[in-house]
């Protein structure tokens, strides 16, 4: 059924253009030291050449500290990117075990997982990690991957958790049972496939919450340190200059739009595509 | 009916109970002190700071202070708050509601916009409006909400004048004023934090009403209610509205929490005193009453909110038999 | 092109005759809005702490005396009569004898006596209230009133700030209002949310984190202010703090930062109006390994390396790129507005090359060519600590980390929010941080920041630098009394400072108040802004609509 779901979407016009995007967006992150004209940390003039226009020279004119926004925009996705991708990888993951364990197992660690959820999802998710930030005090990214990620995967565990649920009752599982197969090479081998295009949804839509919320602690202080760039403290190193040095939060603000505004779209068309493909079966 | 009732309640409260102690636990093993902010670069003897500690009865083990507060709570008494010097109540009673009408106001206004905007892309299904809004809402779920908050206070707000920078109200005696003039100034300072958060809500809403729309147009009792020659928009508010509510119904239930964390970047931002601003300084200042308080009231509510929204959803929009 | 909507919404409602207040018939002053960050935690005085609370106490409760414009702190020098009209020494200068004015009234129309100087010395000593600056009055012995208005002060000892440290911490008290009320439940006592002082200005209305009211004191005894009001509006957020200014709704802001100075708006509606400064920042080195066992830093402990590395720290550079022309670098560890500051102390220069051979001589090499010094096998490289609500602070760690990376030292950059920030310090988990320090007029705090941990001395000695000449400079400092000697004494502390290079002394931000043009204001003291409000005005051409809403209490 996957693969048939994956058909679809290959074909699908907006799906395509969104993971160009994204892919674009992935390669520059990579090709980073490649294509930057200037070290994104290098200050060469922090008097002179502080806080020039665009230009030829430097493409999205340069910082507080006469460093290059271009460059620093470039490595910035590196970091963004990559905490991002960290944290969808960790809540997906987390979630889609403690989901597939409350609806397997059932019972008592069902119940506690609920709990559990319905613990976490009072709160909103700002506030429990610059709580967390704040507790452990240490900034490293990937304490920042760890911390984002842990908050993350709630709703990752209900879409499979409804999931499993779903599809534990139907003929062929009850037919695998039957046959003698163990509740895990069950969930190995049927139910994880059927669910991975809805587990893709959520990491898609996970990706596209991490990278807000990086830029949110960075603007509370709280996200990557320098000189470490990232989309969010490059904005907000510009955020003290909105009026007289727009081009600061240009090209961070596009980066970041853009990113999301791909994943959001990847999201919606899987979606669709799986409404599309359970619709014909 | 009862029995779900009660076992709802109980259930409640222990998720409350849980993220009380989990918090509290959370906040002793944070560094630092609730008076380094009042006392700092001072020259404050060790006695004097001893003293202060001794007085908010931080001198005791981790335990016996939760046990004091627990103690206090059920006789009603939410503490004192080192950082604001105010009992907590106090300061929750005025910055609860100032957020649940931001966030009240986002809500209704973000909600309405974007259920109507998603029926308009519906009827126009793939020409140009439904185009138009959907860029219009991929770039307001897109761009940070801060960003955008601080783009119109500086812009909207300073630069031009055309809206307060900051605050609840102007400034001098509100009490001398008319009440419509106060409420007509309250507005006024309301209207662009609420403007920037429905910006918010109403570009997600609408994302998620369109995608549920769409899927119910394609039902087969939709099909019926045109063959049977009822008008586009008919169609869609009669018979694929109902139904297709439900999911962003959910949706509400999921919100409401944030009516209690508030948009915290929002309020700080306009410097609107909300829970999320309120909370946030709290957390920085490890004030443990206030952070613990303001927690419970966001879990409870949160608890509450979700419960009613699914007896809602429940009722508007029952659920269809699965097909086999 | 500006629109003014708060015009508009008055326009309005003159427009429909609405129930608006009608003018006073005999209006003169006008309301002064002060936009500042942080709100007051508290208005009782003995526990008054930050700048803000400070303020407003200083606004609604006078002092026996006020300090001298040129921040005097040696004998009484200088210092304008307030509540003590006059006042005279004993011959052995262990009393001093203050005469009230007998015009001087609290709010409620009591007169000022003794007995309100005896009851606030007794407050202010007494360990349940836990006054901040009780060490101020430690000098102190008791305080007598032979009639009701003499208070005759005895010293426990003769010392050159005798005079300054009584006058400046200490406020007389009403204690026909307060001498009831238990001393440990003053400082929550609804007296005190409502306080009646002897000040310029009465206490109106008070919102926290809000709006606070003043209203001025028209039986004030040194004359009427001359603004009917003072009303200071609180904002969280530093952008919203000068919006306010920018946008016209507020008249005052302490402190303009540089980006605040480029966005002031060109019709000259606001004006910078500068007035000295009265902190300094620095980079602090930890000479103590963290760890039970305080063993030597492995990097810091050496002298020589410490003025390696001010040698390659850029200051002019530094200051020009985040100040502007807005601050200067720092020489030592007194900001230039002290008394006992001297311009002509000789710094360590900045001097790359002799930065790199220093280095080098000292074992810290690169031989693998990795852009990176190590010596014996371990890296130059440390941390720097900084406060994330700081964002001059972290600038300055930003082109720091660039200055030394070109001779090869490696430097982490860690935020910290400001609590774990300040208790880092205390316990002395860093290597490097970013340190500043608001000074005031007395030289004498420079033994707590840098004299040697001990008694008495060095408790925010948070690097535990340790210099015996520099310690036995202040203390004679400290000894002397005539102010040719202290002067001397302490400019050889200052220079044993700056030659061991405890810290890198980075830049002395200067001081400006974003002020309305309308408001004609008197010139500041760093130290305290407000002090000479009493006599600011507003031109009474250019009033507002909103200096006509005299704070009333509700």
């Amino acid at each position: 059924m996957a693969a048939s779901t994956w058909h679809r979407l290959r074909h699908d016009g907006a799906a395509r253009g969104a993971a160009f995007v994204l892919g674009a967006v992935a390669a520059a992150a990579l090709l980073a030291p490649w294509l930057s004209p200037f070290d994104p940390t290098a200050q060469p003039d922090p008097v002179a050449l502080r806080l020039l226009s665009p230009s030829w020279a430097h493409l999205f004119g340069t910082d507080p500290f006469s460093r290059d926004v271009l460059s620093r925009v470039l490595h910035g996705a590196r970091v963004s990117l990559g905490v991002a991708a960290g944290a969808m990888l960790l809540s997906v993951t987390l979630g889609a075990a403690l989901g597939a364990l409350a609806a397997v197992v059932g019972g008592w660690v069902d119940a506690a997982i609920g709990g559990l959820v319905d613990v976490l999802i009072a709160m909103p998710r700002l506030l429990v990690v610059i709580a967390l930030v704040a507790t452990f005090g240490t900034l490293s990214p990937w304490w920042l991957v760890a911390l984002i990620g842990g908050s993350g995967w709630l709703t990752t565990a209900r879409i499979v958790r409804a999931e499993f649920r779903d599809h534990l009752q139907r003929e062929y599982v009850l037919a695998a049972r039957a046959l003698g197969a163990t509740r895990w090479r069950i969930v190995w081998r049927h139910l994880l496939p059927a669910v991975a295009p809805q587990v893709a949804v959520a990491a898609a839509l996970a990706f596209a919450a991490v990278i807000p919320l990086e830029a949110a602690l960075s603007f509370v202080g709280l996200g990557i340190q320098p000189p470490l760039p990232s989309w969010g403290n490059i904005l907000l190193d510009g955020t003290d200059y909105l009026t007289t040095a727009w081009w600061l939060v240009l090209a961070p603000v596009a980066a970041v739009s853009g990113t999301v505004g791909a994943a959001l779209v990847l999201a919606d068309r899987l979606r669709a595509a799986i409404a599309d493909e359970e619709r014909e079966a | 009916m009862f029995g779900r009732l009660l076992s709802r309640l109980t259930h409640a409260a222990a998720v409350c109970a849980v993220v009380a102690v989990a918090v509290f636990a959370l906040l002793q093993s944070a560094p630092g002190d609730p008076f380094a902010l009042a006392l700092e670069g001072a020259d404050v003897p060790a006695a004097v700071r001893a003293e202060w500690r001794a007085r908010y009865g931080l001198d005791q083990p981790p335990a016996a202070q939760f046990v004091r507060w627990a103690g206090a709570l059920a006789r009603g008494d939410f503490g004192y708050s080192t950082s604001r010097r105010q009992p907590v109540a106090a300061v929750v009673s005025e910055a609860f509601p100032r957020t649940l009408v931001l966030v009240g106001t986002a809500l209704v206004l973000g909600f309405a916009a974007g259920v109507w905007i998603a029926l308009v892309q519906t009827r126009h299904h793939r020409r140009w409006p439904d185009r138009a809004f959907s860029m219009v809402t991929l770039a307001g779920v897109a761009l940070p909400e801060f960003l955008l908050a601080l783009l119109a206070m500086t812009w909207l707000g300073a630069r031009w004048g055309l809206f307060p920078v900051a605050g609840v109200g102007s400034l001098g005696d509100a009490a001398a004023w008319p009440l419509w003039l106060r409420a007509v100034d309250f507005l006024w300072h309301l209207a662009l934090p609420a403007s920037v958060l429905s910006l918010a809500v109403a570009s997600r809403v609408a994302r998620h009403q369109r995608a549920a729309l769409l899927s119910v147009m394609r039902e087969d009792y939709v099909r019926t209610a045109r063959a049977k020659g009822l008008g586009e928009w008919q169609v869609i508010r009669r018979h694929a509205l109902p139904n297709a509510i439900g999911p962003v119904i959910a949706l509400l239930g999921l919100a409401l929490p944030s009516l209690v964390g508030g948009a915290v970047l929002i309020e700080r931002v306009f410097g609107w005193p909300g829970m999320g601003l309120t909370l946030f300084e709290a957390l920085l200042a490890r004030d443990y009453p206030l952070v613990l308080a303001a927690v419970l009231l966001a879990t409870v509510f949160a608890v509450v909110a979700r419960t009613l929204t699914e007896f809602i959803a429940d009722v508007v929009a029952p659920r269809r038999p699965q097909a086999t | 092109m500006r629109l003014l909507p708060s015009r508009w919404l008055i326009l309005a409602c003159a427009a429909l005759g609405a129930s608006c207040r009608a003018p006073d018939a005999a209006v003169s002053g006008g309301i002064l809005v002060v936009s500042v960050g942080a709100d007051a935690e508290t208005l009782f005085p003995p526990l008054a702490v930050g700048t803000q609370s400070r303020a407003v106490t200083e606004l609604l409760y006078d002092k026996l005396a006020e300090i001298a414009p040129s921040l005097n702190t040696t004998g009484d020098v200088g210092f304008a009569p307030k509540l003590a009209r006059s006042w005279s020494w004993s011959a052995d200068s262990l009393t001093i004898t203050f005469r009230l004015d007998p015009r001087a009234r609290w709010h409620d129309g009591r007169p000022v006596i003794a007995a309100d100087v005896q009851y606030a010395f007794r407050v202010w000593t007494d360990s349940t209230v836990g006054a901040v600056q009780r060490q101020a009055l430690a000098g102190v012995d008791s305080i007598s009133a032979p009639d009701s208005l003499t208070a005759r002060v005895h010293f426990r000892e003769r010392t050159p700030e005798q005079f300054y440290a009584l006058v400046y911490t200490l406020m007389p008290l009403p204690r026909h209002r307060l001498a009831g009320i238990a001393d440990s439940a003053l400082q929550n006592s609804s007296e005190l949310r409502a306080p009646v002082g002897s000040g310029p200005f009465r206490f109106v209305s008070w919102t926290p984190r809000a709006r606070l009211e003043l209203a001025s004191n028209p039986a004030y005894y040194l004359g009427r202010p001359g603004l009917d009001g003072v009303v200071f509006v609180v904002a969280a957020q530093g952008a919203t703090v000068a919006a306010r200014l920018l946008a016209g709704e507020a008249d005052f802001l302490e402190q303009l930062s540089p980006p605040d100075f480029a966005q002031l708006p060109s019709d000259g509606r606001v004006r910078a109006v500068s007035y000295g400064g009265f902190d300094y920042a620095f980079v602090q080195f930890n000479l103590q390994e963290g760890g039970p066992l305080a063993r030597p830093h492995a990097i810091f402990s050496d002298a020589a390396l410490r003025r390696a590395l001010t040698m390659a720290t850029n200051r002019q550079a530094l200051v020009r790129n985040i100040f502007d022309t807005l601050a200067r670098p720092a020489i030592g560890p007194f900001s230039r507005t002290q008394w006992t500051a001297d311009s002509m102390l000789s710094g360590i220069r900045h001097d790359p090359s002799g930065a790199t051979r220093l280095l080098d001589s000292l074992g810290w090499r690169d031989d693998d060519r990795n852009g990176l010094r190590e010596r014996a096998g371990k890296p130059l490289r440390f941390s720097l600590l900084v406060p994330a609500s700081s964002r001059t602070r972290q600038a300055a760690a930003v082109l720091l980390q660039a200055q030394w990376r070109e001779v090869g030292v490696l430097v982490d950059i860690e935020q910290a929010d400001f609590n774990a920030f300040l208790d880092r310090a205390q316990r002395g988990a860093f290597d490097a941080l970013i340190g500043g320090v608001r000074t005031s007029p007395s030289p004498r705090g420079v033994r707590e920041l840098w004299g040697s941990p001990g008694p008495g001395r060095g408790r925010q000695n948070w690097g535990k630098w340790s210099n015996a000449v520099f310690d036995a400079q202040v203390d004679s400092a400290l000894a002397a009394s005539n102010i040719t000697a202290v002067r001397a004494h302490f400019r050889a502390a200052y220079q044993a400072a700056i030659d061991d290079a405890p810290a890198i002394w980075l830049y002395e931000p200067r001081l400006f108040a974003g002020v309305h043009r309308r408001v004609k204001v008197a010139p500041l003291r760093p130290d305290a802004w407000w002090s000479g409000i009493s006599t600011w005005s507003i031109d009474p051409a250019q009033r507002l609509p909103r200096d006509r809403r005299v704070p009333r209490a509700p």
